[in-house]
């Protein structure tokens, strides 16, 4: 009875709705190659989407996408293959990370640099300072050098134990 | 009248205003007059009454559906829902730019009035700054993205928001948080303009600084895991972030607005880093100017994208304008902005924040250069390029977890010269949890070095901060024969920028944890149900009931029902369905969820047919923990609110206070210094 | 000397990012990269929805080739049918139509077109969308214009309307440099 209620609820509203991508995408692989089709996946960008990777997104052309590469990695290509196969229609863009070469280098570099060079100022700046004595000047309700007294009386407390 | 002609005229109306208190609190802060200030408040008063007036007015007219107005046939729709219409006023460009308008003139009024009996020249330069970023937004809200427009031949009816804005209950609250704490970026900014105007910081513009910053980092952090929840809830695809630009450009000024934060620690203790504190303070507000260009310039690939108009070039104008003025008040400035203290020792707090900051701009460059690289690209080599969650994992989740190393390594070092004993001692516990938390996750068959390290680092900071935020309070108990709640709570009284900021630490902590955990350990099954054949995942039994239909005013669905059988035993339905709106190509789905505290289930339908009696095909995941990162939420606000609680002893900020008086008062005074 | 650097870098950090935001302008950033305009066209070997025979690249060398991806699902692709139909009746005597099922089952196809009047054009399923993929396509409805030696001369993206597709296939019965020049 329910059986026959839901199906004809479903044929019914198979004809009023617009029909949704009723494909699921191929069936996965066994759990190693589809490990491998879905790090690739990781790595290439849904063509309508914005930014998304293909293992992320559920438009149907991610899907298509991630199905197409399943297929090419059952046919036993490498990754690098598969990567070309993709740069080859959509261009170096459905990469989800620039290539390291030429101005790409820019985006590669720069943070690390940015980071060993504040490193290095940081550095320089503590060294090139010096130790001082406790009494500094400039403000006079500025605790000692040390914690503040609070917590020093705290400190002081567990050191008793 | 119309709606549109009584909307524009109060646009107008606030530039006039704005324009008006611009000058007047400028030119009389700068020429240290101090009757200004009263006209600049007057100002800001007027300011606020039209903005929030023409606010009003477009939600009026969205409500009654007037389409003469260009705005509400845009986005408004009959078919929509009332709460929904009301919320279409942040749905698309001019009627957001109109919202942040109200929020902008709401943030000058609430500073306004706090600190109404401060020191006039310095609030003719705050109020007369912020009403200058006022005068740019209602410029834009009367010309460029202009939502009061009248239309000769109005139509019956409009298209509603986008279909995706009216998917979840997340979306009403959302932007409204993000607002807040992007907008509420601009009164530090003018503290800090004022403090710069003058040639000095000194202790009673410290402070304001700081706590309108937190203020705006409160809302803006809430805002922001908001989005993420939205995005999970909503989307389809289990993820929460996924380095969209405009994502991005609502991290920026939040990673520098903390750094911020902890270097005006420094700034308190050593009366030094004031250049840099204070470029801090600039930088923030200029990148959430920068991000919103990002997000409404409609020059990159994101979700938010709207369509390119004149508000880019504009904008783009604003930003020179900031980055110039900025840069010459720092350079004009810096000289006078003279370090008296100086770090000691490489092993001091001191040091671990310059760390923090060095990490909070390191990330922040390397998100930005991330976002803007594509558009480098195509300048410069005409190619097009993507760079999305494989190089941010790459890039900036390590400096991430330096930070998160050093959440626990700063709290445990002291203000000065450490001594090393003592540090090695007050090592041996958190070190020691970290190690714990190593053996135990790899004993539970828990591997993966970039999670471990996270829980190690976890452990480790969160073992730090328990100790900080409860130490004092045990003192207490021994000392005082306090009973614990007594204890905990005058603890915290009595040092509530330490204690809140422990229980902000605490939060973030927790974020790092479940976002580890919820990236690393998923477990995901892709399949098909029918009658006879379920579906399982983990400990999980997916059954098949059926399909049903619905219907709504804008949208109508297909609900896949589901009765899911849990590893304790329990039965409960589930519901993924899958939305169907006039506009869109591919229907849009709505996920179901189960949530319990250490895991939730996740069921997104992919596909249905009536085939072998009704079967549908799904991608479930359980994702660990992942429910934590909305559950920070509490703890952030909490740490946040006990961080801002004003107290009764602080010396009232006068022009001529500079260090607090040595006396009974320094002990707490301190302490509170202590944060 | 030195307190003008770290300021004056900041402000070249500025500019140029400034200029880099300025170029920006006008350019559309959810356009997909299309590579295959050019190149040979990939091979394919499609099973018809009508006849149920096979159809491949290489039966269609030596003629100019119009190739019409869409989904029944999808709202502009319904749009434009008639545009399609109306070519195929124009044109199919100097170029040869197909239309492609992107993502979709037999069974919503021939629903579709039934509810559409049915189809001039040969329709050819694609299962798991491989040709699609193939042909860099970047969702539907796209139209590819390929010419009798097999190179992919162009694609239009979205709904096509009578103007364009006359001018593509106008374009493709001419050499390939006369067809740039008259662009």
């Amino acid at each position: 009875m329910n059986v026959m209620l839901s199906f004809s609820l479903v044929a019914a509203l198979a004809l009023q709705i617009p029909h949704a991508p009723l494909s699921a995408g191929s069936e996965m692989l066994d759990p190693t190659r589809e490990a491998r089709v879905q790090e690739l996946g990781k790595q290439l960008r849904c063509a309508v989407c914005q930014g998304v990777s293909i293992a992320d997104s559920p438009a149907s052309m991610a899907r298509a996408q991630l199905d197409r590469v399943r297929e090419l990695v059952a046919e036993g290509k490498s990754d690098e293959e598969i990567r070309e196969y993709f740069v080859a229609r959509y261009g170096e863009w459905v990469l989800l990370e620039p290539p390291a070469h030429g101005v790409n280098l820019l985006v590669w570099v720069m943070p690390g640099l940015l980071l060993l060079g504040g490193l290095f100022l940081i550095v320089n700046y503590v060294r090139s300072a010096g130790p001082r004595p406790a009494a500094e000047g400039g403000s006079a309700a500025q605790a000692p050098a040390g914690s503040d007294p609070y917590l020093d009386a705290v400190r002081a407390e567990l050191e008793k134990e | 009248m119309s709606h549109s002609d009584f909307g524009y005229g109060l646009v107008l109306a606030g530039l006039a205003f704005a324009a008006f208190g611009a000058v007047v609190g400028l030119t009389s802060g700068l020429m240290r007059r101090e009757a200004g200030a009263v006209w600049a408040r007057r100002a800001v008063y007027g300011f606020f009454a039209c903005m929030i007036g023409a606010n009003l007015t477009m939600i009026h007219a969205l409500v009654t559906h007037d389409f003469s107005v260009k705005y509400v046939a845009q986005v408004g729709s009959r078919a929509t829902p009332v709460l929904y219409t009301v919320v279409s006023l942040w749905s698309a460009l001019e009627g957001s730019i109109l919202f942040w308008g109200a929020i902008m003139a709401s943030y000058v009024l609430a500073f306004t009035l706090v600190h109404r009996k401060e020191h006039p020249r310095y609030m003719s330069l705050a109020m007369g700054t912020m009403l200058s970023v006022g005068v740019f937004f209602a410029f834009l809200i009367a010309g460029p993205a202009n939502p009061f427009g009248t239309l000769p031949n109005p139509p019956a009816d409009g298209p509603g928001p986008n279909a995706l804005l009216q998917n979840h209950a997340l979306m009403i609250i959302h932007p409204p948080m993000l607002y807040m704490g992007y907008v509420g970026m601009v009164v530090p900014f003018g503290v800090a303009v004022a403090g710069l105007l003058r040639g000095e910081i000194g202790e009673a513009w410290m402070t304001p600084l700081r706590r309108w910053t937190m203020v705006a980092w409160t809302f803006l952090s809430v805002g922001i895991i908001l989005g993420a929840w939205w995005a999970y809830a909503v989307l389809g695809w289990g993820g929460y972030w996924a380095w969209d630009p405009v994502e991005n450009a609502s991290f920026l000024p939040w990673l520098t607005a903390t750094a911020f934060m902890h270097s005006t620690m420094v700034l308190e203790r050593k009366r030094m880093l004031k250049l840099w504190t204070l470029s801090l303070a600039l930088v923030t507000f200029w990148l959430t100017i920068v991000g919103t260009f990002m997000t409404r310039s409609g020059i990159f690939n994101s979700v938010h994208s709207f369509t390119q108009s004149d508000i880019g070039p504009t904008f783009l104008v604003f930003i020179g304008m900031l980055a110039v003025f900025s840069i010459a008040l720092l350079a004009i400035r810096g000289p006078v902005l003279e370090a008296e203290g100086r770090i000691q020792s490489l092993f001091s707090r001191d040091t671990s924040i310059l760390l923090n900051n060095l990490l909070m701009v390191a990330i922040t460059f390397t998100v930005f250069i991330g976002t803007v690289f594509p558009l480098i690209s195509e300048a410069v080599q005409h190619r097009r390029v993507s760079v999305g969650e494989p190089y941010f994992n790459k890039m900036a989740v390590p400096p991430g977890l330096a930070v998160l190393f050093l959440m626990g390594v700063g709290p445990m070092l002291p203000w000065g010269t450490p001594d090393r004993q003592r540090v090695v001692r007050q090592f041996l516990l958190p070190g020691g949890a970290a190690l714990v938390t190593v053996v135990a996750c790899l004993l539970f068959g828990l591997t993966g070095f970039l999670p471990l390290l996270t829980f190690a680092c976890a452990a480790f900071a969160g073992v730090i901060t328990l100790r900080e935020l409860f130490l004092p309070a045990a003192t207490r108990m021994r000392e005082k024969q306090e009973n614990v709640v007594t204890a905990v709570f005058q603890s915290a009284a009595k040092a509530r920028r330490r204690f809140g900021g422990y229980i902000v630490h605490l939060g973030i902590i927790v974020i790092f944890v479940a976002v580890a955990a919820s990236q690393s350990y998923v477990t995901h099954v892709k399949g098909t149900v029918t009658k006879d054949k379920p579906l399982s995942i983990g400990g999980y039994t997916l059954r098949f009931k059926g399909l049903s239909e619905g219907q709504e005013p804008h949208r109508r669905f297909i609900t896949a029902n589901l009765e899911v059988t849990t590893p304790s035993g329990k039965v409960e339905p589930l519901a993924p369905r899958m939305n169907y709106y006039e506009r869109s190509t591919d229907p849009i789905g709505t996920p179901a969820v189960r949530s319990v505290a250490y895991e939730d289930l996740y069921v997104s339908l992919l596909a249905f047919s009536p085939e072998n009696g009704g079967q549908a095909t799904f991608n479930t995941w359980i994702f660990p923990m992942v429910g934590w990162i909305w559950w920070s939420i509490p703890m952030l606000v909490l740490g946040s609110l006990i961080a801002l609680w004003p107290s009764r002893r602080r010396a009232v900020a006068t022009s001529t206070s500079s260090a607090p008086p040595l006396s009974e008062e320094a002990a707490p005074a301190a302490q509170k210094g202590a944060a | 000397m030195k307190r003008w650097l770290p300021l004056a870098l900041v402000a070249l950090f500025c500019a140029a990012l400034l200029a880099v935001f300025k170029v920006g302008f006008g350019k559309d950033p959810h356009e997909v990269p299309f590579m295959l305009k050019g190149q040979a066209a990939p091979a394919f070997n499609v099973r018809s929805l009508q006849s149920g025979e096979r159809a491949t690249l290489a039966q269609k060398k030596g003629h100019p080739l119009v190739i019409n991806f869409w989904a029944s699902w999808c709202g502009p692709c319904r749009m434009e049918h008639p545009v399609l139909e109306w070519g195929y009746r124009n044109f199919s005597s100097q170029v040869e139509f197909m239309g492609v099922i992107f993502d979709d089952t037999e069974e919503n196809a021939r629903q579709a077109l039934a509810a559409q009047g049915g189809s001039s054009l040969p329709q050819y399923l694609d299962p798991n969308s491989t040709m699609a993929v193939d042909y860099g396509t970047s969702g539907v409805p796209e139209t590819y214009f390929i010419d009798s030696d097999g190179i992919i001369r162009d694609k239009f993206v979205g709904p096509i309307d009578p103007d364009s597709l006359r001018k593509h296939i106008a374009a493709l019965q001419q050499p390939a440099a006369a067809a740039e020049a008259t662009k």
